[in-house]
């Protein structure tokens, strides 16, 4: 049997068996929103923390982690940072989102929000721009997916018909299971992705250079620039402290302001299980270490991948690794982009419909179900129409969402922490923010210190919230006391 | 431990972490030596506040629950 031809039978095989758990999960859900967007609050340990992590790391993570440390060595240390920092208070903030999740019966984080601050055009307005960050994060998850089955099948299946039939399949499962779904699958999912990234991070530097010690003690010697932080822009040239610091600080602040995250505290059975993932969480993100070696193992390698993105499937390629393998490799990959996928698809169907649409109709429960299928259909094909062209400048989109997506910080810590923060601040505070942050994005050349625009943007957020807070007159004591204890 | 000792120390903990790898705290340790378990120094000091954060939080859980009541409060 060819080579390809084997591989795509292990891929196939793969596929087969996330669809077969993506289906027989929904049968255990009932039909209600909450059911469909937070599969009944009945999240155990297990699944959390494979939901958690698996979502967190995305095709992003597995390709794009190694893509960095190929091409840019040191800067890509800051994805080793932020993930605990930005994990670990949830391990007080969770427990109190899922409570008042139970109380009020909020499915979404904008329900959250403006239930302390009621307002239909904030909840809109957070609905459109948990949009705009979704559609180009889906974007890439699906382009991920084309790429890496079309490099290891010798491009006998091509970019369009992978993500065709990868997303195609997680439409399936997301359309007639949802959050149920999403979560068995991504327990199947993210043991893959962990199993792949840790015996491929260490085997690679061994076969190639006898170790990891020695591997690094060749880079040392050759390319000593890429192994001080905060190591090299994309085209080269030293990265500033600024950008590098400031990408910690916007990642960790908008890690959990992600919608498909934030919402997993209102999908976890009990208080109990939301901190013991966040207690495990740092866990799973220690993978990022093999998956930023494989990248360095790529570095003193001969030959050169089409694209420093390219690097994880190209060294596995050229390593002459056997097919079975490769095609596991390729599963792993696929894991973590599929997993990453149908969360943001789920989220982003049960947002538009919760915080957009029933902000202004009434439907009935049936409806809004049907509603949130057909959205993400829509979503989908969207993203999809955007993947398919190789010109489009969605990575720089990307890099940009976790400006807006930082900015729901602090809206939603003032809703659960400060009393007097009052609905006009918020929403100032809100629109101030993603003003300066779209500003700076728009004119790089004008951010000071080189710092992301998301921190900017957070600098001129917090003190218009908290300005206009106090200028405006306080909320009800009765209301304030139901958020803040 | 007190809760309020323990949650003192983990935000201390969180606090160092992010000055430490982060300008200018992060300056003194941007270095590739001494290597450590074979990685460049740097990677292996990012490496060991991630590493750490899983033992901090777990001690915090412990105190956490000694304190909490039995019916799952926020303590």
């Amino acid at each position: 049997m060819e080579r390809w031809v084997f591989i795509t039978i292990i891929i196939a095989i793969y596929l087969a068996v996330t669809l077969t758990i993506g289906l027989l999960a929904g049968r255990k859900q009932t039909d209600s929103v909450a059911g469909y967007v937070a599969a009944d609050r009945s999240f155990g340990l297990l699944v959390m923390y494979f939901v958690t992590g698996a979502s967190v790391f995305s095709a992003f993570a597995f390709l794009g982690g190694p893509g960095w440390a190929y091409s840019q060595g040191a800067a890509s240390f800051y994805i080793l940072t932020y993930g605990a920092l930005g994990m670990a208070p949830f391990y007080w903030v969770g427990p109190r989102i899922a409570k008042l999740g139970r109380r009020h019966g909020f499915v979404t984080q904008a329900q959250l929000i403006t239930g302390r601050f009621p307002s239909k055009g904030l909840s809109a307005l957070i609905a459109v721009l948990s949009l705009i960050a979704f559609v180009p994060y889906v974007t890439i998850q699906m382009r991920g997916a084309g790429i890496v089955i079309e490099a290891v099948t010798d491009g006998h299946v091509p970019l369009w018909l992978g993500a065709l039939v990868a997303y195609g399949i997680v439409i399936a499962y997301v359309l007639s299971a949802g959050a149920m779904a999403v979560g068995w699958t991504n327990t199947f999912q993210g043991i893959f992705m962990i199993v792949i990234a840790w015996s491929l991070g260490l085997y690679l530097p061994y076969r190639l250079y006898g170790g990891i010690g020695p591997m690094f003690e060749g880079i040392r010697e050759a390319r000593p620039e890429l192994l001080v932080p905060p190591g090299l822009t994309a085209a080269g040239e030293p990265w500033s402290w600024g950008a590098y610091s400031t990408f910690i600080l916007v990642s960790a602040v908008g890690l959990m302001m992600w919608p498909h995250l934030f919402m997993k505290a209102f999908t976890a059975k009990n208080d109990d299980t939301l901190r013991r993932t966040v207690i495990l969480f740092p866990t799973f993100q220690l993978f990022l270490i093999p998956v930023l070696l494989i990248g360095f193992s790529g570095v003193l390698f001969a030959g050169t991948p089409p694209s420093a993105d390219f690097i994880l499937p190209f060294m596995i390629l050229e390593t002459d690794l056997p097919p079975l393998v490769v095609g596991l490799f390729c599963a792993g990959a696929l894991s973590a982009s599929m997993s990453t996928g149908d969360a943001l698809l789920h989220a982003s169907a049960s947002v538009v419909v919760e915080d957009g649409v029933m902000q202004f109709t009434k439907l009935d429960e049936r409806r809004q179900r049907s509603l949130m299928q057909a959205l993400v259909l829509l979503t989908g094909a969207t993203a999809y129409w955007f993947a398919l062209d190789p010109h489009s400048s969605l990575v720089l989109l990307l890099a940009s969402a976790y400006g807006i997506i930082s900015q729901f910080a602090p809206p939603v810590i003032a809703a659960l922490y400060w009393r007097r923060a009052t609905t006009s601040g918020a929403v100032a505070g809100l629109v101030a923010g993603i003003a300066v942050a779209v500003f700076f994005w728009q004119n790089p050349a004008l951010k000071p210190f080189d710092m992301h625009e998301g921190v900017i943007g957070l600098l001129v957020h917090i003190p218009v919230l908290v300005g206009v807070s106090l200028a405006t007159p306080a909320q009800d004591g009765r209301h304030v006391a139901a958020y803040v204890d | 431990m007190s809760l309020r000792t323990a949650r003192a120390l983990t935000a201390l903990y969180f606090t160092l972490s992010l000055l430490t790898t982060t300008w200018p705290g992060m300056v003194p340790f941007a270095r590739v030596e001494p290597m450590i378990l074979g990685l460049p120094f740097s990677m292996a000091w990012v490496g060991m506040w991630l590493a750490g954060s899983v033992i901090v939080l777990w001690l915090l859980d412990r105190v956490e629950r000694r304190h909490r009541d039995p019916d799952g409060g926020e303590g």
